[in-house]
């Protein structure tokens, strides 16, 4: 079967996270990435896992694009491609001579993306940043730790404003190639982690100015109200619920033997029971406290509570081996020639007709210079001069003293 | 200028975040959507949020279980280019509208489903509301917090991520079906929406060590970013050790301390002399206030934000900078203040389209295009 993305060319110029987790995306969708890393390879390197996390199934080319025959290569590979995607900082692309201006001269209609810090143009716009500065700058921090109750702010570890830019590009981008296939056409497009954080927080709005009512959740961080949230049981384990209905409250009452508290004024209704919060969780806290979590979790599923134990993932390897994740295709393996066999989350969209793919692990610096020099037009005797001045580099003898993974 | 989906018709069935928030993102590249909901209109228009989320389309009311509604829809398919759905597997199939059969009517409808858990899964059947599969996906346990335990993520994660994989998934088919004529069935789910955000945590790696574990793994207190964050006279701050730019005066030379070692030296002291040193810097950054703070790093080049609340959004210049601040008015409650579009496209605009329709609010515009 055809890829989704088949025949789509992507040059990925970016290093760290918010740029190459696009790139990485569109390749699982079908695209060919080509990975223009730095000869000192890319600066997330050193990081390991999340760089991991950002680069499978990309070819790579190293290539020192501040050279002058380096840029001559990276414009010819513009000149084979679709999109141009990149993370630098402002007037970084300029400078190297990659900006859209040059692109769009080696090729009319390319579609060219750059994901920033904070944005094209305005006050910051010359900053660089990372992920924990837009989960402080849209309100994340606050709302995650409860710091109205007192809390310190808490930081999200998942990284998702990095991942937030990404997608947003990722839809960017394709908006903008659908617009390229009916038209002709290409264009410049840009996102930023400043707003992939806003988004997160979208539900957030002013009415006339006063600010909507939105869910806030409580000092010990278990939930937004007392029927949807966490509860610590007897074996000290916890189960989440998700009792929204008058109905599933009767039922989860029932269930935890308190069945008396339903005709209660203060919880006949979900507006009278968010009024009077802590003392219908005041009544409830000590009730699971008496069974297990698995114990509970059965008997409200029977009664049609909606319930769930959280996980503990031991680090993401259960989700990971999971036998349904597997077989479902949410779980990506390969092998890395350094590191063995790898494992992160696999295909998250399915596709019935134009399928995507992994296309395997996460590159060495430069383990596609040849092939892709060669696939430009460059023989032999001009790749090995171009390694010997630097201006490439392919793996060599001396690989693992130069680089980590 | 028309967007980058002018005359690109969807019909989004959906409910909660991830699917009218996902269709948002392709009605403000210029599709024309149609929100299809029930009399009495979708449940979760019970959340103000949903304002936002729920915003740049118009609405339809039909019953799918009556004869005329399920005329009306079928109608409505035959001038379709996308169908999107977030109910539980085979709900559609039951209401005669499954895959299968508008695929075989309406061979270039691209169809996306968004369950809570994918078609196949031991938890295909379960409740899907984001908490639970915050809770089920391993996410609550994933985050650290000021307790052990699992903690419970304000941000709904699971949908936050799945809206992403809605708007991918459509506007890939899209471009598919440019070269196959074809639509298909995409499907995605909240379940992969939360795997979405394990991208720099979940690596199963052969040959791993504890150090290479250890920079990103769960740690109490929470981990490495954490410790950046700073308490002011008026508020707190997450400051960055990194802005891409040259520093025109230290941290430290800012917040007024005597005797700070160089950056380089700190790192290398022994952990009682280091932690000695930064309770002083914390002390220090409460004698500022907070927006002063930010001002006087950000002026030497030191990347710092405030950690305001969702609302103090609104008032950043940077948000207004980037078009992201914008006055919608609602049919209820008038004059709102939104988060703009988030797509910044130069060849083809994007836009917020209008505010959330009232349930059934176009019903006599639609039938009358239909020709009813």
């Amino acid at each position: 079967m055809t890829l989704a993305l088949e025949g789509v060319r992507l040059i990925d110029f970016g290093q760290y996270l918010a740029g190459p987790f696009g790139p990485m995306i569109l390749g699982d969708l079908g695209a060919e990435v080509i990975k223009v890393e730095p000869v000192t390879g890319d600066g997330m390197r050193l990081a390991s896992k999340p760089f991991f996390g950002c680069q499978r199934g990309k070819r790579d080319i190293a290539l020192n694009v501040k050279d002058p025959r380096g840029l001559a290569i990276a414009l010819e590979l513009v000149g084979t491609a679709d999109i141009v995607h990149h993370n630098m900082t402002a007037g970084v692309a300029t400078k190297l001579g990659i900006d859209y201006a040059a692109c769009k001269q080696v090729k009319p209609d390319i579609v060219y993306c750059n994901t920033w810090a904070y944005g094209f143009e305005g006050p910051l716009a010359r900053f660089g940043g990372l992920d924990p500065l837009y989960q402080a700058s849209s309100g994340l921090e606050y709302e995650s730790a409860a710091v109205r109750e007192g809390n310190v702010p808490l930081y999200y570890r998942f990284g998702m404003c990095d991942a937030s830019n990404a997608m947003l590009s990722v839809v960017a981008v394709l908006g903008a190639l659908y617009h390229r296939k009916r038209t002709g056409v290409g264009q410049e497009v840009w996102t930023s982690l400043f707003d992939g954080g806003a988004i997160f927080t979208s539900d957030a709005h002013l009415v006339g100015g006063v600010p909507a009512p939105r869910p806030h959740l409580d000092k010990e961080l278990m939930g937004v109200s007392a029927t949807y949230r966490l509860y610590r049981t007897q074996d000290d384990d916890w189960i989440c619920i998700a009792a929204i209905t008058d109905d599933e409250f009767r039922k989860l009452c029932t269930v935890l033997g308190v069945a008396e508290i339903v005709d209660d004024a203060r919880f006949t209704t979900a507006a009278s029971r968010a009024e009077h919060r802590r003392q219908l969780e005041t009544i409830l806290e000590p009730r699971f406290r008496t069974k297990t979590a698995t114990f509970w979790t059965r008997t409200l599923d029977d009664a049609g509570v909606p319930n769930e134990v959280p996980l503990d993932t031991h680090g993401g390897e259960i989700p990971l081996f999971d036998s349904d994740n597997v077989e479902l295709g949410l779980v990506a393996r390969y092998s890395h020639p350094l590191l063995g066999e790898m494992r992160q989350f696999g295909e998250l969209i399915d596709f019935s007709e134009t399928p995507g793919r992994v296309a395997g692990p996460p590159p060495l610096v430069g383990q596609d210079t040849r092939a892709i020099l060669r696939e430009l037009g460059h023989q032999d005797p001009e790749i090995d001069a171009l390694v010997a001045d630097n201006v490439c580099y392919e793996p060599d003898d001396h690989y693992a003293e130069r680089f980590v993974n | 200028m028309p967007g980058a989906l002018d005359g690109v018709r969807i019909l989004d069935l959906s409910w909660g975040i991830a699917g009218p928030l996902g269709v948002l993102l392709l009605a403000e590249q210029g599709a024309d959507v149609i929100k299809v909901e029930p009399p009495g209109g979708d449940p979760f228009r019970a959340y103000d949020g949903y304002r936002v989320w729920n915003r740049s389309r118009r609405s339809l009311t039909v019953d799918l279980k009556s004869d005329d509604g399920r005329d009306v829809f079928e109608r409505l398919l035959g001038t379709a280019d996308v169908v999107v759905e977030s109910f539980r597997p085979g709900v559609m199939e039951r209401l005669g509208f499954g895959f299968d059969t508008v695929h075989a009517a309406h061979p270039r409808v691209v169809y996306l489903s968004c369950p809570a858990y994918p078609d196949g899964h031991r938890f295909a059947q379960r409740p899907g509301y984001d908490a639970l599969v915050q809770a089920s996906s391993g996410q609550m346990w994933e985050q650290p917090g000021w307790r052990s335990g699992p903690i419970f993520l304000h941000m709904p994660m699971p949908s936050m991520g799945a809206f992403y994989l809605i708007s991918t998934g459509i506007l890939t088919a899209l471009i598919a079906r440019e070269g196959t004529g074809r639509g298909q069935h995409v499907t995605t789910s909240l379940f992969a929406g939360a795997m979405l955000y394990t991208t720099q945590i979940w690596q199963h790696i052969e040959k791993s060590n504890a150090q290479l574990h250890e920079l990103m793994g769960k740690s109490y207190p929470p981990g490495i970013h954490q410790t950046m964050i700073f308490e002011c006279a008026d508020g707190w701050v997450h400051a960055s050790i990194m802005s891409g730019l040259t520093p025109t005066k230290s941290q430290d030379a800012i917040l007024g301390l005597e005797d700070a070692p160089d950056p380089f030296v700190f790192m290398a002291l022994p952990p009682d002399e280091r932690e000695a040193f930064t309770a002083k810097r914390r002390e220090k950054f409460k004698e500022w206030k907070r927006d002063d703070l930010v001002a006087a790093f950000q002026e030497h080049n030191h990347a710092i934000e405030a950690i305001i609340t969702p609302d103090e959004q609104f008032s950043h210049p940077q948000l207004i900078a980037n078009e992201m601040v914008t006055t919608v008015v609602d049919p209820v409650v008038g004059a709102t203040t939104q988060v703009g579009t988030p797509l910044h496209m130069f060849g083809t605009p994007t836009a917020v389209q209008g505010p959330q329709p009232t349930p059934g609010q176009h019903n006599a515009e639609i039938l009358k295009e239909l020709g009813l």
